[in-house]
């Protein structure tokens, strides 16, 4: 703590000089090293993030705290990008004092760059609101997606009713799951739904494992679990890694769906692996699952994909 | 001096106390456990397995157990009432419609052999929903005043408000520490 304490304090003192140091022998600024210099993702996104953190200029300064009233406001959507980012990237360069014409390359990934910090931070504010919204049996729209997650999962056999010891069959606690979702909220429906909607096959894959006779566990409480995992990640920036290493796509809501997707797929892996003798193992294999994916996480290079083999199967 | 007094005075050396909470799922045991310990309570999921908190109170160290109380982790209790001496049972106070198996699941588990002796707290949680039952009612549905075998007693609480969590806890601090540490 002490040693950690020194050292902040000496980088405090010390970074204005290492920087003006390297300007002088590189004719690079900070952020220009780390656009031509780290590899392209989550290494280079997280260091430019970093310098814009630490910047003790003002106009950078308010540059930041500019974008991040965009996302207070909802407006950091990509319609809106030009009229957000033009100005930010233009205000940057004129306090860097860097030739646009000169680096072309730099201003595509340094924008680039911006595009995911503040679009992650839009996406923790989205996923915070719907983990905040609580199911709601008189909401039309909360019911239809229940029903869906059923008619998807268990095609075969209708529900009986909307009360039904059925739903344990998915893995809810009783006859009715609107009390299962609990601090995850909607959330922990919608991941269940996206899994199971642009996953079929794999979703059905887990399904089958959790009824699995030694071996099972209850399908939608295990998946509200991985809710709360993949949030805290999202939360506390572990989920950096994955986002920002994302080529297809910016950080938003569909990508964080897919992480779950992909946490809940790995972890029913490593249950079925692990032969537990019951389910009152979960605790311990949950809690060795989350310490696997953040050592995966804290490698800057970690790429996640569903193994889309299953699909075939 | 004999073997059990031994036992006690150990104990007594390090004021440690193992408590169980169990219920029905979705009573809020997690959410007691939570509120008590003094962690946010806003972003609880349902347990599968069992949470465990070791915490100081007035001086004693405490080993909370949270068992998920779904049907299926029921019958894996027993795995966890070996040298118990408090059981907190939860209950869902704006839950009327389980109230009956909530009941005949609390007789089950006094029934059991090694929980002899352990002093039983009663909360009647949510008691601040709409709707939720009386202290009253609660008490004569669980049918609390047949119980002879344990020293019981039952408050009406609330985890979410945090009212009465602490005078419930503290009179099965007393309950146990007057049995288990207290010396001839």
């Amino acid at each position: 703590m002490i040693v950690f304490n020194i050292w902040s304090v000496l980088q405090w003192y010390l970074r204005p000089f290492i920087k003006w140091f390297l300007r002088k022998t590189t004719r690079l600024c900070e952020l220009q090293r780390i656009c031509y210099g780290d590899r392209v993702g989550s290494e280079r996104t997280r260091n430019v993030e970093k310098s814009l953190m630490m910047s003790r200029t003002r106009d950078v300064k308010e540059v930041v705290s500019y974008l991040d009233g965009t996302v207070l406001q909802r407006r950091f959507i990509r319609c809106h990008f030009r009229e957000i980012l033009d100005p930010s990237v233009a205000i940057i360069l004129r306090v860097k004092k860097i030739n646009p014409k000169l680096h072309v390359s730099f201003i595509v990934s340094f924008r680039r760059c911006l595009e995911q910090i503040w679009s992650y931070r839009s996406l923790i504010d989205e996923v915070e609101e719907l983990r905040r919204t609580q199911f709601d049996s008189n909401n039309d729209e909360h019911e239809q997606m229940l029903l869906n997650l059923w008619s998807l999962l268990v095609p075969d056999s209708p529900l009986e009713g909307r009360v039904s010891k059925q739903w344990q069959h998915i893995g809810f606690q009783g006859d009715d799951p609107k009390t299962d979702f609990r601090g995850m909220g909607l959330l922990g429906l919608e991941n269940l739904l996206f899994f199971a909607t642009n996953y079929l096959q794999v979703s059905r894959h887990v399904l089958s494992h959790s009824l699995h006779p030694t071996y099972g566990y209850t399908y939608a409480i295990v998946g509200i679990n991985i809710t709360s995992m993949a949030y805290y990640l999202l939360k506390d920036g572990s989920a950096k890694t994955y986002m920002f290493n994302a080529k297809q796509s910016l950080p938003n809501i569909n990508l964080f769906h897919k992480f779950y997707c992909y946490l809940f797929y790995e972890f029913d892996k490593m249950w079925i692996e692990s032969k537990p003798q019951n389910i009152m193992e979960f605790s311990m294999i949950f809690k060795k699952f989350e310490n696997a994916v953040r050592m995966e996480l804290a490698d800057p290079a970690s790429v996640f994909r569903i193994n889309i083999e299953v699909d075939n199967i | 001096m004999g073997f059990l007094t031994i036992l006690k005075k150990l104990r007594q050396k390090e004021k440690e106390m193992r408590i169980l909470m169990l219920g029905l799922d979705n009573a809020g045991k997690t959410t007691i456990l939570k509120r008590f310990n003094g962690e946010p309570i806003d972003t609880i999921s349902p347990t599968l397995g069992f949470n465990i908190k070791t915490l100081e109170h007035r001086g004693y160290k405490l080993n909370i157990w949270d068992v998920g109380g779904q049907k299926s982790l029921r019958s894996y209790w027993k795995n966890y009432f070996e040298s118990t001496d408090g059981v907190v049972w939860v209950v869902d106070s704006a839950d009327a419609r389980r109230l009956n198996d909530c009941a005949r699941e609390l007789h089950t588990l006094l029934r059991e052999e090694r929980l002899v002796g352990a002093t039983l707290l009663v909360l009647a949680n949510k008691a601040d929903l709409p709707g939720a039952l009386s202290l009253q009612e609660i008490q004569e549905a669980l049918d609390l005043d047949g119980i002879k075998t344990h020293h019981w007693r039952i408050v009406r609480c609330s985890a979410v408000t945090g009212e009465n969590l602490l005078i419930g806890m503290d009179w099965m601090l007393d309950d146990i520490a007057s049995r288990i540490f207290t010396l001839d």
